[in-house]
């Protein structure tokens, strides 16, 4: 695999820059909350300002297969795990979205720290969150990736415990303890991986381009052995369909920041690993699970769209709705086709931004409400438009409407489905067309239900008229239709007196995602010239 | 018969001494002495200087410790190789110097405050650290014995040290009971194995053992001296010991029981697993195969239910000699260099981690006076900063990165799956459930800090006393160092020698 | 780059005809509520600068066609040579489509462009939809003069446009959905556009989930061609992919597939089709679109949303008449044939029993789809489009006849037997606009609608469907037969409720039930309102002045291809060249005035009965035939069976959509909460309890019991050495030994 070295510096200072601004907020006393905040969002910015850097000096063009900014340096040379970071076409949009959701979502705590406060043990668990994020998009060996992926799951793990919401500790728990187990798992393969290389290759390294030379030489058996305990870590991050559960608890207990980065990152973490590792190292492996991967994907599609339609909360039937989305990510995985990987990166990317959004929606409507019971809800079209319309739009966006970025990771994904990798001169057993094309209508069919699920929800919050417990304190929205409201606004007790429509720091923190979301979906080419060179170089082996 | 003892005696030819290798135990020896002489002449009011001194020779005997690392030529034996100073043991040298330096420190204000007697406190800490340093350079059976039960004694009698306190007392009279009857295994076990080898040099021993075929005596004697020291390392099934005989303790003993004294127990497992049966692994693999899977599984599934910190942690203690017991599972294999090296590796790790948890600990009960884990509740609110330390001391044992438990985790796995033997993927295996489990209870005492109140709502902050912080420093530094950087403390160390010696050549 | 007269600047630069609503649009969204006319200007502006280029398409593509045709139009200089050359490689009368594209994005060596496929119909529609959108939008100036949402309206409604727009000139699949989907978006907006009324709401919702379910095979369909088409297209090497258009065309009639996957994808199409084109068993949601402000329905109904459906089939016409196996000798039936059929018969006999005029027009468009599909289903390209051609001016004036009657005439009111009656003295053009369209729907001679679907009739006859020619036949009749009944029913006989100027309060109600979005406003406005509408009158000249051109092109766009007098310009310009390579082999019959006889005939008969029975029930004088529904069983078990929509929609929404909202999604959460996750805490639990079990049982008493007592006889008495005396420490002793000895034992016994 040949790599690009130019500008090495911008990938480690680009990840560990947050880690200064922690050590510099640990010695600021944490009764100084807004320098705090202040210092956290001056490192975000900072770190964003290196990311832009990065993405203007990567290379585009065929040369986004390669790996750029290129490092390997001696790390710890006694079990042959070395510093070895880089980026391509699928780490740099992941890489880049990280960076942005973190610093978005500061901008979002400006004024939404939530309960019980203490802004400074807040920010800091999310610096050091988001240079576990970046670390794992840009770790070129598999002990590194391992210590990053480890790395997001303290902070997380506090950030829904302490910040969340009533079954948070619990929520917490389980998502630790589901995740950790996945993980260890995931190590054991590696270490067996490495382990069964270093037979055959007495110098060999943990470096993941190393391992993709070497590792399609295993026998198949090996190979799949080792690609189940991987399965496992990584389904369980993303999540997939059996190891679902601690998703919905996760990310309705977590406070909204913890939602929108959990959805918009975390959950990638899973899907990258398919994507950066399992598959390109263990090809044969990855063309006998491929099946059961798409099978527990698409179940996972119609199983998470059903849930949400059972759900009364309007965060847990978001939360829910990921379990769908990230079900086109795996079928577009599992037809180990660039079309398919090509998609589901692009899926991933979309979803980050689309359910973050979301999520942001949810949190900004529970602080006005104080309440995300579906029944109690209605009208918010005639009390907050604003808010209204963008909940309107991301529920567009999220159901899949073309023109808008959820689409490119739908459609490219379904339509692969139907043509997943049919065997070369390297790997002769290919994939079941027939089994996937059974996938690909029931994708289709889940498309219809997210629709089904995602307008309900539209219809039931926004629509109609606000119920009576909230109707009196509505903002007009223009002379006609407020005019009934501002009557009764007059005389609003306090409790519910801060129905307001979308505030500065929100528009600050949202519109980067929407407009995202737009021009992504316009013109998708921007994501799709980056990522497509890199899935071409990872389905080598297939001949992608 | 008086000429053949005076013949014998005339036969008697004068060893030679090096005492640059020699001079960690001298300087400790001294030490001990001085301290002694100074108790008795100082004034209860200034008994605080025997702290100080211990601290100072301690350090002491450190320095030849780095001077023969650092001229490093190869590894200089005495007593024709019944006492080596080898890489292997200078490292641990090291380590339990720096242990018991951080054990002083803990101790101090515990000492001084609880009116204990300081001087006779410190002497018998430092004769239990001299037993150990003298541990891993014996390399005979005799020596061996006399190291372990140096190392012993005088734990007994701290264990006990708070004399009005029943607790205590049970404490110690338990350990030391249980202490001499596994004694008495171990060198009911040794003895068999002179008689049948007929030498007390362990390289002998295993050359013998590499030769014949292994009887049922051989067998017999190794599962007892496996037991002697199982016990000392708290394996499960001769675990029950710790958790009263910690909870019982001073703490400052109990952070001292936990790690130096299990690793003593560890050092001198290594050189008698490698140096001696390495031939007769069919005996010990399996056995300890089983200690490994039952110390580290038990170990987690006990602690899940305590209430008591201390208690705990000495469950948590347990199940972590567990994972240290499992690269002896393969230590007979291919992999038995890279085991080695683990073992090392998790040691060092364990102490440093280890010791830093019962600083926090410490430090905290100060504050709260109660030893149950829902008296940690709100330390968030109150102790940010000890709350963040133990936050990374707890997430090292429980095996997450950034934080040097994770290192010698993976490097344990690394190393039975290495091995390739099926005992040795069916104990990753376990580990890898049992890192799960583990993180059940190290993650409720988090919980505890993070995400409750104070029980009595007294948020008044923690204050710290200096000695305490020094010690916090210290680990906190190593267990960070050891995550991120490993390579900077394993680059000194490099263990060939003693595997090869183990290998016979 | 080619000559004047064959190509030009219109045809080169066809795509900014979508993109000019599309930017009107953000500027409405952005700017609009600060516009003096409140952002609609952007939106008139926008679709008049659109019909302008389109009209600039229609004129250069002709030029086109008579070029390639060899016609006198040529310049003389444009140089015969080239003609020459195209008819070497092209063949006899094949025009070339004018296909551009940029490329839009590539992923896994596939290459998807965004562009233009420009060929006759593809003007054609142009030209139509751009039309018809104008004038739509000029009539909603007026008629939704202080709407609430009034900015929001023209927003939705010219991103409609554009979205059709979008996808008639699509040059690949992934485009077309594109606009198709964008359309499914707006018409949600529009229908819902009053969505305080719960009603409006579920209508929007309803009309979204049903397209939407037709969209699976859409997707399906795309993904299945694309496969089977692509390699055909790169062995083109024209930039185009198995997504493009014309690749696909060519490669379904190339032969060089197998038929199962022409098959397939076809039949995954035109599912999509169903639901888009509001075709049975799918039609079920148009009806309710009615919902949305009249405006919104002349749109949907007349050129856009709907008839996409009808367009797909004859856009991709090479794959579905190969894949169909249309026009095969022996095959009597086919898919859209069938659907075609079924559709014109039970939609017209819904028809007969609304009350809501706009229903009663949803209907007749329901059934009149029904025909073009048929057309399609037949063989009848040709007419099936022009069909869509000439519906689209006669159903438009309809709808908007009907708003402006209720506008003006019954105060908001659609309900034919309560608000309306004898408004054809009141409103004359509105009257006489409508009749002339009627007259079109039901094809009277001279009138467009006869040129276009007695083709359809005679060609089902001519191609040997026999079944769908009776069937096109009783649909003349039918049709024929509710228009008259809406036609009495709303202009004829005596005046009722708001249409005799009545207002007493229950009516009042009925004014804001039948719209709120008056209701919606204040009480000035209300009072307005009332004021305004003192008693029926005439509309205004914004609503009427569109009326009257409608009307006029509803007779007269017919003899564009009128085959009674020897003209068939829109065949010359619209219909490609039926070569076998691009586009099938298809036969039209040659038009006799004979063959056209009994279509007329039953039209007589239709309008006859119907007028007779109208009379007799809703005229003045009682009537034995009033009330014939409640007295004769058979009869009325027919009427409700008809009211209740043959209780398709009892299907979809309580048993299908219920039964996947509440039992199935409740149990797969309850599985969710109770197998899936109780697994994982029972784990937690488990180990937790077996920890304490371990601890209390073994861990405590067995090993430990012995000790603890040492260590409470050592409290007892104090001395530390009581306990060696007290004999549980032998026990103790014994029990390490044993565990020794039982270790030492089994490892002798496993090694010797």
């Amino acid at each position: 695999m040949d790599v690009l070295r130019n500008q090495q510096w911008l990938l480690p200072v680009g990840t560990f820059l947050p880690l200064a601004g922690v050590l510099v907020m640990m010695f600021v006393p944490k009764t100084k909350e807004l320098l705090h905040k202040q210092i956290a969002l001056l490192t975000m910015l900072a770190t964003v300002v290196i990311g832009i850097f990065t993405a203007g000096y990567y290379a585009y063009g065929n040369a986004s297969g390669k790996l750029q900014f290129f490092i390997d340096t001696e790390w710890i040379p006694v079990i042959h795990s070395r510093f070895t970071v880089g980026l391509d076409g699928l780490s740099l949009p992941l890489y880049l979205l990280s960076m942005v959701v973190t610093l978005l979502v500061m901008v979002y705590s400006w004024d939404h720290v939530p309960a019980p406060g203490n802004p400074k043990m807040f920010l800091i668990l999310m610096l050091v969150l988001q240079t576990g994020m970046a670390g794992t998009f840009i770790a070129q060996d598999l002990i590194l990736f391992f210590v990053f992926f480890e790395l997001v799951l303290l902070p997380m793990y506090f950030m829904i415990g302490v910040w969340g919401g009533e079954q948070r500790q619990y929520a917490s728990l389980k998502f630790f303890l589901y995740t950790m187990f996945g993980s260890a798992l995931m190590l054991v393969s590696f270490l067996a991986l490495f382990w069964q290389v270093q037979q055959r290759h007495p110098d060999a390294v943990f470096s993941i381009p190393y391992l993709i030379q070497h590792g399609g030489e295993l026998p198949r058996a090996v190979q799949i052995w080792i690609f189940s305990g991987m399965f496992i870590g990584f389904a369980v991050k993303v999540p997939m369909f059996p190891f679902h559960t601690w998703l919905p608890d996760a990310h309705t207990q977590a406070p909204t920041q913890g939602s929108v980065i959990l959805a918009a990152i975390l959950l990638k973490l899973g899907t990258y690993g398919f994507i950066r590792i399992a598959i390109p190292i263990l090809p044969r492996a990855a063309i006998a699970w491929s099946p059961w991967i798409g099978g527990l994907a698409v179940v996972g599609i119609i199983y998470g769209a059903l849930g949400c339609l059972a759900q009364t909360d309007m965060k847990r039937l978001i939360a829910f709705s990921s379990v769908a989305h990230m079900g086109f990510v795996m079928l577009g995985i599992a037809t180990l086709t660039p079309l398919g990987i090509n998609a589901a990166v692009f899926g991933m990317v979309a979803h980050g931004l689309i359910t973050g959004m979301l999520f942001f929606i949810a949190g900004s409507a529970k602080d006005r409400y104080h309440t995300l019971e579906i029944k109690r809800l209605g009208g918010m079209l005639k009390q907050m438009p604003k808010l209204g319309w963008i909940l309107g739009f991301c529920a567009m966006a999220s159901l899949g409407l073309p023109g808008l970025a959820g689409f490119w990771g739908e459609f490219p994904a379904i339509v692969s489905a139907y043509n997943p990798f049919s065997g070369n001169s390297i790997y002769p057993d290919g994939v079941n067309h027939n089994t996937f094309r059974v996938y690909m209508v029931i994708a289709a069919v889940g498309t219809v239900l997210a629709a089904g699920y995602l307008l309900w929800l539209f219809q039931r919050v926004a629509f109609g008229e606000p119920k009576d417990e909230f109707a009196n304190h509505g903002h007009a929205m223009d002379g006609h239709g407020g005019l009934a409201h501002s009557v009764g606004a007059a005389a609003n007790d306090e409790h519910h007196s801060d129905i307001q429509d979308v505030k500065l720091t929100e528009w600050i923190a949202w519109t980067p995602f929407l407009l995202a979301i737009v021009v992504f979906g316009i013109y998708p080419n921007l994501l799709f010239k980056i990522i497509d060179p890199a899935s071409q170089v990872a389905l080598k082996a297939f001949g992608g | 018969m008086l000429s053949s003892l005076l013949g014998a005696a005339g036969e008697f030819v004068r060893p030679r001494i090096d005492y640059h290798a020699l001079a960690p135990e001298l300087i400790l020896a001294a030490g001990i002495c001085v301290v002694l002489m100074v108790d008795l002449f100082v004034s209860e009011a200034k008994r605080w200087i025997t702290a100080t001194l211990s601290g100072l020779f301690l350090i002491g005997s450190a320095i030849p410790v780095v001077t023969l690392a650092v001229i490093g030529d190869d590894t200089r034996s005495m007593f024709d190789g019944r006492y080596v100073i080898d890489q292997f043991s200078l490292i641990m040298k090291a380590m339990f110097l720096v242990i018991g330096y951080v054990v002083v420190l803990l101790s101090t204000n515990e000492v001084e405050e609880g009116g204990y007697h300081q001087g006779e406190y410190y002497v018998l800490l430092l004769s239990a650290v001299l037993g150990m340093i003298m541990m891993t350079s014996a390399r005979d059976l005799v020596s061996v014995f006399v190291a372990f039960e140096f190392l012993s004694i005088p734990t007994y009698m701290l264990a006990a040290w708070r004399k009005r306190d029943a607790k205590s007392n049970e404490a110690g009279v338990k350990y030391f009971l249980l202490g001499v009857f596994a004694s008495a295994v171990m060198l009911y076990g040794m003895s068999l194995l002179y008689g049948v080898t007929s030498s007390t040099r362990l390289t002998d021993i295993g050359a013998y053992l590499a030769d014949h075929d292994t009887t049922a005596v051989i067998a017999l004697a190794i599962v007892f001296i496996v037991v002697g020291f199982g016990f000392k390392v708290s394996a499960v099934p001769f675990h029950s010991w710790a958790p009263d005989t910690y909870e019982g303790a001073p703490t400052p003993v109990t952070a001292f029981l936990s790690v130096a004294s299990k690793a003593g127990g560890f050092t001198a497992l290594v050189s008698m697993v490698y140096l001696c049966f390495p031939s007769a692994k069919d005996v010990w693999q399996p056995f300890m195969f089983v200690l490994a899977a039952l110390t580290m599984t038990a170990g987690n599934v006990l602690a899940l239910r305590q209430t008591n910190i201390v208690r705990m942690l000495a469950y948590s203690s347990i199940s972590q000699g567990g994972f240290i017991l499992m690269p002896f599972v393969v230590a007979g294999t291919k992999a038995a260099e890279t085991s080695l090296k683990t073992i090392v590796v998790y040691l060092l790790v364990y102490a440093s981690t280890n010791l830093g948890v019962f600083a926090v600990v410490i430090a905290v009960t100060r504050k709260t006076r109660s030893g149950l884990i829902t008296s940690m509740g709100g330390m968030l609110t109150y102790a940010p900063g000890l709350t963040a330390l133990m936050t990374f001391f707890l997430a090292s044992l429980a095996g997450i990165p950034p934080f040097g438990g994770w290192f010698a985790k993976v490097n344990a796995f690394r190393a039975v799956l290495e091995a390739g033997t099926g005992l040795g993927y069916a104990i990753a295996i376990i580990g890898a459930v049992n890192t799960v489990i583990a993180f059940g209870y190290y993650g409720n005492l988090m919980r505890e800090m993070w995400m409750k109140p104070a029980p009595d709502g007294d948020n008044t902050p923690v204050r710290t006393p200096p000695s305490l912080l020094a010690a916090m420093g210290i680990t906190g530094a190593a267990t960070l160092v050891l995550g991120i950087l490993p390579q900077l403390v394993l680059r000194f160390g490099d263990l060939n020698d003693l595997v090869h010696t183990a290998a016979g050549k | 780059m080619l000559g004047a007269a064959e190509t030009g600047w219109f045809l080169e630069h066809a795509y900014l005809i979508p993109i000019i609503p599309a930017v009107a649009f953000a500027l409405i969204l952005f700017f609009g509520k600060r516009m003096p006319m409140k952002g609609s200007e952007f939106g008139v502006a926008s679709m008049a600068a659109s019909l302008v280029l389109a009209a600039g398409t229609a004129y250069q593509w002709i030029q086109r066609v008579d070029f390639f045709a060899g016609g006198e139009h040529v310049g003389a200089l444009a140089g015969f040579g080239r003609a020459f050359g195209l008819r070497e490689e092209g063949s006899a009368g094949f025009v070339e489509p004018v296909v551009r594209k940029v490329v839009w994005w590539q992923s896994g060596g596939v290459e998807i462009g965004l562009g233009q496929h420009i060929d006759g119909l593809a003007v054609m529609a142009l030209l139509l939809v751009a039309f018809i959108s104008t004038l739509v939008q000029i009539y909603s100036l007026e008629y939704l003069r202080g709407d609430r949402r009034y900015t929001h309206f023209f927003a939705a409604l010219t991103l409609f446009s554009a979205g059709m727009l979008a996808m008639v000139l699509a040059e690949n699949m992934v485009q077309l959905i594109l606009g198709w989907e964008i359309m499914g978006l707006c018409s949600f907006m529009l229908i819902g556009h009053w969505w305080e009324e719960e009603a409006n709401a579920f209508a929007a919702l309803k009309a979204f989930w049903t397209v939407r379910v037709g969209d699976i095979g859409l997707m399906v369909g795309t993904g299945i061609v694309f496969f089977g088409a692509s390699a055909y297209a790169k062995s083109l090497n024209n930039g185009s992919s198995g997504f493009s258009i014309a690749a696909i065309n060519e490669w379904a009639l190339n032969g060089t597939h197998s038929h199962a996957i022409l098959l397939w994808g076809s039949v995954a199409l035109f599912i999509a089709c169903i639901g888009k084109s509001g075709q049975f068993p799918l039609h079920t949601w148009l009806p309710d679109a009615m919902a949305g402000p009249t405006p919104v329905s002349s749109l949907l109904h007349s050129s856009t949303m709907v008839v996409a459906g009808v367009f797909l089939v004859a856009r991709l016409y090479p794959l579905f008449h190969t894949g169909l196996d249309i026009n095969v000798a022996g095959q009597h039936f086919n898919l859209i044939a069938v659907i075609g059929g079924i559709t014109i018969i039970i939609a017209a006999a819904l028809a007969f029993v609304q009350n809501d005029i706009k229903k009663v027009l949803a209907y007749s468009t329901v059934s009149q789809l029904g025909y073009m599909m048929m057309g399609l289903g037949v063989g009848a390209w040709t007419p099936a489009v022009f069909h869509i051609f000439t519906h689209a001016f006669f159903k438009c004036c309809l709808f908007l006849c009907a708003g402006s009657v209720s506008h003006s005439g019954s105060h908001h009111s659609f309900d034919m037997k309560q608000d309306m009656g004898g408004l054809a003295k009141k409103m004359p053009i509105t009257t006489a606009c409508w009749i002339v369209s009627t007259a079109a729907l039901c094809g009277v001679p001279l009138f467009s609608g006869f040129f276009s679907k007695d083709e359809i009739i005679d060609n089902a006859h001519h191609n040997g469907y026999t079944v769908f020619f009776i069937i096109g036949l009783i649909g003349v009749f039918m049709t024929t037969a509710y228009m008259t009944r809406a036609t009495y029913l709303t202009f004829f006989g005596k005046a009722r409720g708001a249409a005799a100027g009545e207002h007493h309060d229950e009516h009042a109600e009925a004014v804001v039930h039948a719209d709120p979005h008056l209701a919606a406003q204040d009480e000035h406005a209300l009072d307005d309102a009332h004021d305004a509408h003192a008693g029926p009158h005439e509309s205004p000249a914004l609503i009427t002045v569109p009326l009257i051109i409608l009307a006029v092109l509803a007779f007269a766009s017919g003899f564009l291809n009128a085959a009674a007098f020897k003209i068939e310009k829109f065949t010359e310009w619209v219909q490609p060249a039926l070569d076998g390579i691009h586009f099938p082999e298809l036969h039209s019959a040659e038009f006799k005035w004979a063959n056209s006889i009994p279509s007329i005939l039953l039209l007589l008969a239709g309008f006859v009965v119907s007028l007779g029975v109208c009379v007799a029930i809703y005229g003045e004088k009682a009537n034995p035939v009033r009330g014939l529904t409640d007295r004769v069983a058979p009869l009325r078990w027919g009427h409700t069976f008809l009211v209740n929509k043959y209780y398709l929609d009892f299907l979809y929404e309580k048993i299908i959509a219920r039964g996947i909202a509440h039992p199935i999604s409740k149990a797969i959460y309850w599985t969710n909460q109770n197998v899936l996750d109780r697994v994982v805490n029972e784990a937690g639990i488990g180990a937790r309890l077996f920890g304490n079990w371990v601890y209390r049982n073994i861990d405590q008493r067995v090993v430990d019991g012995a000790v603890d007592g040492a260590g409470a006889a050592a409290r007892g008495s104090g001395g530390a050495l009581q306990p060696v005396q007290s004999g549980k420490v032998n026990q103790y002793g014994a029990l390490l030994f044993g565990f020794a000895a039982v270790g030492a034992l089994v490892l002798v016994i496993v090694n010797f």
